[in-house]
């Protein structure tokens, strides 16, 4: 809602902007005939000029000169038209009508789909609406474990860490076995800490290793610790045994591939 | 809340110019001036909405907005901020924004300088650039939005290329962008006097101050581009005739014979015809140009990933502006027969012989460029065209337009007659035997280094006699001048650096010991060995090489490779610069015990190659500020 009241008045000010220069016009400039005219009496004072220089021949400067005359006399065109006045008032109307419909129908086209609420399920919400709305829904409800997850990710997507470690931890003391949310709080205490994955943010890996030590995602964390430590050979075996486990189309398999590439190489070096 | 009032500016920018397009054309077509005096206005709003795009865009990448895909796919926290701002343009649909928001800034720069030019001229050029504005946007908009929204946010942004993590991102597109889509500008001007079918002095007069400013940004930006590639790439090269350089080089060279031409225009009513079609196809080249790097056609350093939707959508936007633009030329031909006579020895037909030469150059670089695509796309086989064809071509076509620089001059305009010109030449051609003779004796018996240094003198001494000569006449010095002779000892400072650094650079490739010594022109490079480095976004390694030159000390060099995040390494060459040398090492691989891979170059010169472009596009900005261009007319 207040995005649209953004827009509206985004559109408001430029109608006013047109409608003010369509009630008072720019006066105008030369016309075309005074410009060509100026035009050719400067190239004659240039001609005197390039005569002294030597830049011309003595015996080209008159063909030089009646040539600028006949290229003015050609150009000449004496206006006779005379400009139509015209009423700004149906013309700022309709700038107004074209300019809203025009731009609202084309963002509705174009605009991403976020989150979709109850109450307007076509219109987009944005990072600070969605975190908002879960907030005010989390006062009403602060046991829904879910919410608190979602309210963590979202504050993390607009950078407040503090906010989003504070939300996890508040999930966390309510289900401390779920494998994403160890995850997740884990990577916003390593962002943090310059993305340094020791400390509580380790603990949280682990006790999401020693619950499922299969699930790629945690094999993919628990490499990035053990690289993190310098534990090279041990991040090895971890992401090449979530390679093992993922299918061979998985979105996430260059992501893993390109750590892996990584860290031989600078084993390696 | 920023990113979709960002989006949405862009869209309102969109409806801007379709109502830049329609309603001053009305006030043109019935003589509404009200309506055409619109066009302005309507510019203003445009540059207005759409810079707030392209700073709310830079402000999410500056406040590590992950929920942002563009910003997620090209920035992370641990970025430098430099980087982070110049990531902007990093990629596809960030770069497409900076193109909308310079091509608005350029038609903001028409509206505000336009008192001159009368208001029949200058709003149609606006209705143009707000046609190929639409275009831009619309193609920005529904292909290529940098305003998408992730659903599930990612914690930490991607990598983005190494390559570009360097000052060079922050000016090389910026500048080569104001140039390309510059050209723009001569494009409009052009279109609308062939729109109104009035071809006369004043579309002349006001196209060659926008196509010199134009003319020097490009300048400005490729060599920024060859700069950045000698010292990013660790290959201490200037220039690869990569396609996508290619694809800037183009417009420029035929930029470089639309101002030249625009001169012999505006002074002697000449060349029209020719005018009008360079200033056509200088924009249609960088459409090309926009066409190769975003269509995938090509694999370069410079081409973004794309999709073949991008492509069509500008191949069929640079066929509707040629074509449009050859049956505009075609329908008012007629218009343009009218061209002053001269003889055959006069300085019009120098300007005439630059011309072919550089369109003929270009069309050796085009047919260079497309030639591989061709075959390829036709699965005739697939062949690759590089550095030996090009210089093959290239190189011959341009050596009789340096001479032609030195001699034509000299050439009165009109007529003139071969032996007061080869009087005038005599002490000159002394000079250059002369003193390329003793070049021979003392320094290099190099033949190309000696033709480059004879082609050198030759035009220094024909800058240096013109501008005594003008002083002797007590003719005011004008800017016009000064820019020409600028430019043109910037071409022959080009041209000595480029053949001296390429004729006798000395390139090793080595395997070196802690402790041990190379010997290089004279210098001594000693590795002093290689320790382990790292900063916030890459770890890698430094290396210690001290320079000495008869035992005195003259560089302490640090060579880098670095390792990314993606794991890419990148090697960070070391360079002490001179106006007269550089030395330039660069590390290769760890070879194990201590001993490491390196790669040692001495540049004569190579400084005078950007410092010769420099001085081209100082030349064209002086160009552009004559005195004739701030005509005052009484009404």
């Amino acid at each position: 809602m207040i995005l649209a009241w953004q827009f509206i008045i985004m559109i408001a000010l430029s109608c006013a902007f047109f409608a003010w220069f369509l009630f008072r016009p720019i006066s105008q400039n030369i016309s075309g005939d005074e410009s060509n005219i100026a035009i050719n009496q400067q190239r004659q004072d240039e001609l005197i000029s390039d005569i002294n220089q030597g830049l011309i021949a003595d015996d080209q400067y008159q063909t030089a000169e009646s040539e600028i005359v006949n290229t003015l006399a050609t150009e000449l065109r004496p206006d006779t038209k005379k400009s139509i006045a015209i009423k700004p008032l149906p013309w700022t109307l309709a700038i107004i009508l074209i300019f809203g419909i025009l731009s609202l129908g084309i963002y509705s086209q174009l605009a991403p789909k976020m989150i979709p609420s109850g109450n307007s399920l076509s219109e987009p919400l944005s990072m600070s609406d969605s975190i908002e709305r879960l907030q005010s829904f989390i006062e009403k409800n602060p046991g829904d474990f879910q919410a608190l997850k979602m309210l963590g990710l979202a504050q993390i997507g607009i950078g407040n860490i503090n906010e989003s470690i504070e939300a996890f931890e508040r999930a966390y003391l309510i289900n401390s076995k779920d494998i994403d949310l160890l995850l997740q709080f884990a990577s916003a205490i390593a962002a943090s800490q310059d993305g340094q994955f020791d400390g509580k943010s380790k603990v949280l890996i682990d006790e999401a290793l020693s619950l499922d030590p299969q699930s790629i995602q945690v094999l993919y964390f628990s490499g990035i610790v053990a690289a993190h430590g310098g534990n090279l050979n041990g991040a090895i075996e971890f992401w090449e045994k979530a390679l093992y486990l993922m299918s061979n189309d998985h979105p996430d398999r260059n992501i893993i591939e390109e750590a892996l590439g990584t860290v031989l190489n600078l084993q390696v070096k | 809340m920023l990113i979709e009032v960002g989006h949405f500016a862009l869209v309102l920018s969109l409806i801007i110019s379709v109502l830049l397009i329609v309603v001053p054309s009305i006030g043109l077509y019935q003589n509404k001036t009200s309506l055409a005096q619109l066009a302005r206005p309507l510019v203003w709003a445009q540059g207005f909405w759409i810079a707030l795009a392209f700073f709310i865009l830079m402000s999410a990448f500056l406040s590590n907005d992950f929920s942002v895909k563009y910003v997620a796919d090209n920035s992370n926290t641990q970025l430098p901020l430099l980087f982070k701002a110049s990531a902007v343009w990093g990629s596809h649909e960030g770069s497409l924004l900076l193109w909308v928001f310079v091509l608005s800034l350029w038609t903001v720069a028409v509206s505000i300088f336009s008192k001159r030019i009368p208001s029949d001229l200058i709003n149609q050029t606006l209705v143009v650039l707000g046609a190929i504005s639409f275009g831009f946007l619309l193609f920005l908009l529904f292909t290529s939005n940098p305003f998408e929204r992730l659903m599930m946010p990612p914690l930490e942004g991607r990598e983005l290329n190494p390559l570009l993590q360097d000052f060079g991102l922050a000016v090389h597109p910026p500048m080569l962008y104001m140039g390309y889509v510059g050209l723009a500008i001569p494009f409009a001007f052009v279109l609308s006097a062939l729109i109104r079918g009035q071809l006369d002095s004043t579309w002349i007069r006001w196209t060659r101050p926008w196509a010199l400013v134009s003319w020097s940004f490009l300048t400005v930006g490729i060599t920024l581009g060859s700069w950045w590639a000698y010292y990013e790439l660790g290959w201490g090269g200037w220039w690869f005739w990569d396609p996508v350089e290619n694809a800037s080089f183009m417009p420029w060279l035929v930029a470089t014979a639309l101002v030249h031409s625009l001169s012999v225009s505006e002074k002697r009513g000449a060349f029209k015809q020719w005018t009008v079609l360079l200033a056509i196809g200088g924009f249609s080249l960088s459409l090309l140009g926009t066409f190769l790097v975003r269509s995938g056609v090509l694999t370069s350093v410079h081409a973004f990933a794309t999709d073949p939707t991008r492509g069509l959508f500008i191949l069929i936007f640079l066929f509707i502006v040629i074509g449009g633009s050859l049956i505009l030329y075609t329908w008012r031909s007629s218009l343009l027969q009218q061209s002053n006579p001269f003889s055959l020895l006069s300085r019009e037909t120098g300007l005439l012989i630059n011309n072919i030469l550089l369109v003929t150059a270009m069309l050796s670089v085009l047919l260079g460029t497309l030639y591989p695509l061709i075959l390829d796309t036709l699965n005739l086989g697939k062949i690759s065209v590089g550095a030996p064809y090009f210089n093959a071509v290239f190189v011959p076509i341009m050596i009789p337009g340096v001479i032609a620089l030195a001699v034509f001059p000299y050439v009165r305009w009109k007529k003139d007659s071969l032996s007061r010109v080869f009087n005038l030449l005599k002490f000159e051609w002394i000079c250059v035997v002369l003193l390329t003779f003793l070049s021979w004796v003392f320094i290099t018996d190099n033949i190309f280094v000696l033709v480059a240094v004879g082609l050198f003198i030759w035009v220094v001494n024909h800058v240096l006699v013109l501008f005594i000569k003008r002083l002797r006449s007590k003719a005011k010095l004008s800017m016009s001048f000064i820019g020409m002779i600028l430019a043109h000892l910037g071409i022959a400072v080009f041209v000595l650096g480029a053949t001296v650094t390429t004729q006798l650079g000395i390139e090793k490739d080595i395997k070196m010991n802690i402790g041990e010594t190379q010997t290089i022109a004279g210098h001594d490079f000693v590795f002093n060995g290689v320790s382990p480095h790292s900063k916030e976004n890459y770890s890698g390694f430094i290396g210690d090489i001290t320079v000495f030159k008869n035992t005195k000390k003259v560089a302490q060099l640090s060579p880098e490779k670095r390792y990314y995040q993606t794991g890419m390494p990148m090697t960070e060459a070391s360079i002490d610069p001179s106006i007269t040398r550089d030395l330039y090492v660069a590390l290769g691989e760890g070879l194990g015990g201590g001993a490491w891979s390196v790669r040692i170059y001495y540049k004569p010169l190579v400084r005078w190659i950007w410092l010769g472009g420099l001085m081209i596009a100082l030349g064209a900005l002086f160009a552009a500020i004559d005195r004739r261009y701030f005509l005052r007319v009484k009404s």
